[in-house]
């Protein structure tokens, strides 16, 4: 080992001690900044993923729609979109505001439908166990799943009966007709642990929506549910190029682009933010060592005196931040990990879970970890370490012998 | 030029300017000639450019004008890299103030000279522990310098400063923080090993005892080289 990679390793981790107390405390600051780091990049990660999953198990992958008009030939189009080998499974959906009344105190859900002859919906319903405290399979015209917080938020409970009020019934009120509202029993509880959805939809069969809208033998839209590993914006472009669906096509991602792309922003901005604070600790470092490079201007003289070339005794310095960099890298890494394990626990303990699904909608702190994330964090805190280190280094390296050897 | 000479000066001047702009000539033709393991003592009134003199010889300083040799061949025109390479293995140096690194032991700080001069095998390990033997620290190896006392560390600096065997010692008042006895110790010490390692020692001091009992006396004085002995 060079002589100069041998100090600076001495100068971090001397003889007798485990490490010194500035290498203690510089590795400390830089896997704080990296916990800060990588923690919100992998929590907002997290969310992203989360809600991208929520989004799709709760929309579908495409939607195709009439421009709002009810689409009437859906079982045409439906026939051409099982042709393609992309294509999962099909379903024709209803969907759109009602007023429920429960107990007299009105509700204003989204509801959904779900096809009860056929049995069949784009949506994984069943396969992720969607459904509580029943079975989709017991829906039928005269019963209703409503989302678990919704009925929650509502003292709605599964055999209660609920009234639905769609808005085509304003029609037969300006005809002076009164409008008899559907009653529905509840016979399952929504819960998709995807806030936004658990306190807004309901579902009810696709006859009884027909019938509360006054569709006829339409539907608002078709939802295609794509086989696992096909890109939905690679096959939305090609039912374009195709030519064989004369609707407005859109995949779950354009469909809430707007949303996803302010997730994106928040983890770029509070990454910014965040960066700060591994720029304040690589300054913590610079001072520092730089103050190290004062108290020792009598030892780095007599190195020089002993032979020790200007180049070495600055690498001393250098290599010092880069070991800081990345001790502090990996240290931050183990230490977001492991934190991270004990999410749950601390969202309780710190913000409580209420606020956790308040604010993001989830039950669950999500957590991804991206490896090009860890990448970028490390990098950036070993690139400025080591520049903290030049700094002290070039005021070493530049020391005259000899008057460093009559320092006081 | 005499082959048995280590190292030699010849007229040496060195001028500094004062921050007025003003020159102050302290050393005005110094010339002097060591022979290896050779002992000489180098005295000279405080200011007088004693050590300024040694920086001087060891290549640490530059010379304004004069010529230095090292081993019959000259110094002072080399690049301050090429002076460095030769200094490590040709040149042993004992400050009074120590100067050990404070988180390596005894046994590292020795060894550190070794490892500047890309030398550090079971070889070296052996060497400084049987210098720091010699210096009666074999019980303080792995002691950091903090837990040494004056007399001690001065000693570890003395055993690094010939661990590479150089061919001359420069030691600048190598005893002016210890008590007698232990300077008296020291100094016995010092003059041992250099004995023991045909090492030559140039030793500047204040104290006209330890001047005695080297081989030759200089004085330094307004800047020139006296024989005194």
């Amino acid at each position: 080992m060079p002589w100069w990679l041998y100090i600076a390793f001495k100068q971090l981790f001397p003889s007798g001690k485990i490490i010194s107390f500035f290498a203690a405390v510089s590795i400390l600051g830089v896997a704080l900044g990296i916990l800060g780091l990588f923690g919100t990049q992998s929590v907002m990660n997290g969310f992203h993923a989360q809600i991208g999953e929520k989004l799709r198990d709760t929309t579908g992958d495409i939607i195709i729609r009439n421009f709002g008009q009810p689409i009437y030939n859906h079982k045409v189009i439906c026939e051409r979109l099982r042709k393609y080998p992309e294509v999962d499974r099909v379903e024709t959906v209803a969907k759109g505001p009602v007023m429920m009344l429960h107990r007299n105190v009105p509700i204003f859900p989204m509801l959904r439908s779900y096809d009860t002859v056929k049995n069949e919906t784009a949506l994984p319903l069943k396969q992720k166990n969607y459904v509580k405290m029943g079975f989709i399979e017991d829906l039928d015209d005269d019963s209703i799943i409503i989302g678990q917080r919704l009925a929650a938020q509502n003292g709605i409970s599964v055999g209660d009966k609920v009234e639905i009020f769609s808005p085509t019934m304003l029609d037969k009120i300006k005809k002076d007709e009164v409008p008899m509202p559907s009653s529905l029993e509840v016979v399952g509880l929504l819960c998709t642990d995807y806030s936004e959805v658990d306190s807004n939809v309901a579902l009810v069969s696709l006859r009884r929506m027909r019938d509360l809208y006054n569709l006829g033998d339409g539907v608002h839209s078709i939802v295609v549910a794509l086989k696992d590993g096909a890109n939905c914006n690679e096959f939305s472009a090609k039912l374009y190029s195709d030519r064989k669906i004369p609707y407005r096509i859109s995949t779950w991602l354009t469909s809430n682009e707007g949303f996803l792309r302010v997730i994106k922003m928040e983890k770029v901005m509070m990454s910014l933010i965040i960066f700060l604070i591994i720029i304040v600790a690589s300054f913590s470092i610079c001072i520092s060592l730089y103050t190290s490079v004062l108290r020792k201007t009598r030892e780095i003289g007599l190195s020089g005196a002993m032979g020790a070339r200007p180049y070495q005794i600055a690498l001393t310095y250098c290599f010092q931040g880069l070991f800081i960099g990345v001790f502090g890298s990996l240290f931050g890494i183990v230490l977001t990990m492991t934190i991270l394990h004990f999410r749950e626990s601390l969202v309780e303990l710190i913000v409580g879970r209420e606020a956790l699904i308040e604010f993001y909608h989830f039950a669950h702190l999500p957590v991804k970890y991206e490896l090009n994330d860890a990448m970028w964090a490390c990098t950036f805190a070993i690139v400025l370490c080591t520049l903290a280190g030049l700094f002290p280094a070039i005021r070493a390296a530049r020391l005259k012998i000899s008057e460093a050897m009559r320092n006081e | 030029m005499n082959s048995d000479l280590v190292l030699s000066a010849v007229d040496v001047k060195k001028s500094f300017k004062t921050p007025d702009g003003d020159s102050i000539e302290v050393l005005r033709g110094a010339t002097i000639s060591i022979k290896a393991g050779e002992s000489v003592a180098l005295r000279g009134e405080s200011g007088s450019g004693k050590t300024t003199f040694m920086n001087i010889i060891s290549c640490l300083e530059s010379v304004s004008s004069g010529e230095v040799f090292w081993l019959g061949k000259r110094v002072d025109n080399l690049s301050n890299s090429a002076q460095a390479k030769l200094r490590s293995g040709f040149m042993g140096f004992v400050f009074q103030n120590y100067c050990l690194m404070p988180e390596l032991t005894a046994l590292e700080n020795v060894l550190l000279a070794s490892r500047i001069l890309g030398k550090c095998s079971r070889k070296e390990i052996d060497r400084a522990k049987d210098l720091l033997n010699a210096v009666g620290l074999s019980a303080r190896l792995n002691y950091l310098p903090n837990r040494l006392s004056g007399g001690e560390r001065q000693r570890v600096a003395i055993a690094r400063a010939i661990i590479n065997s150089p061919s001359v010692m420069l030691a600048d008042e190598p005893t002016g923080n210890l008590d007698e006895d232990t300077a008296n110790s020291v100094m016995n010490m010092l003059l041992e090993l250099c004995k023991n390692n045909n090492t030559a020692l140039l030793l500047i001091t204040h104290n006209p005892d330890f001047a005695k009992i080297t081989d030759r006396e200089v004085l330094l004085s307004h800047g020139e080289i006296l024989e005194v002995r």
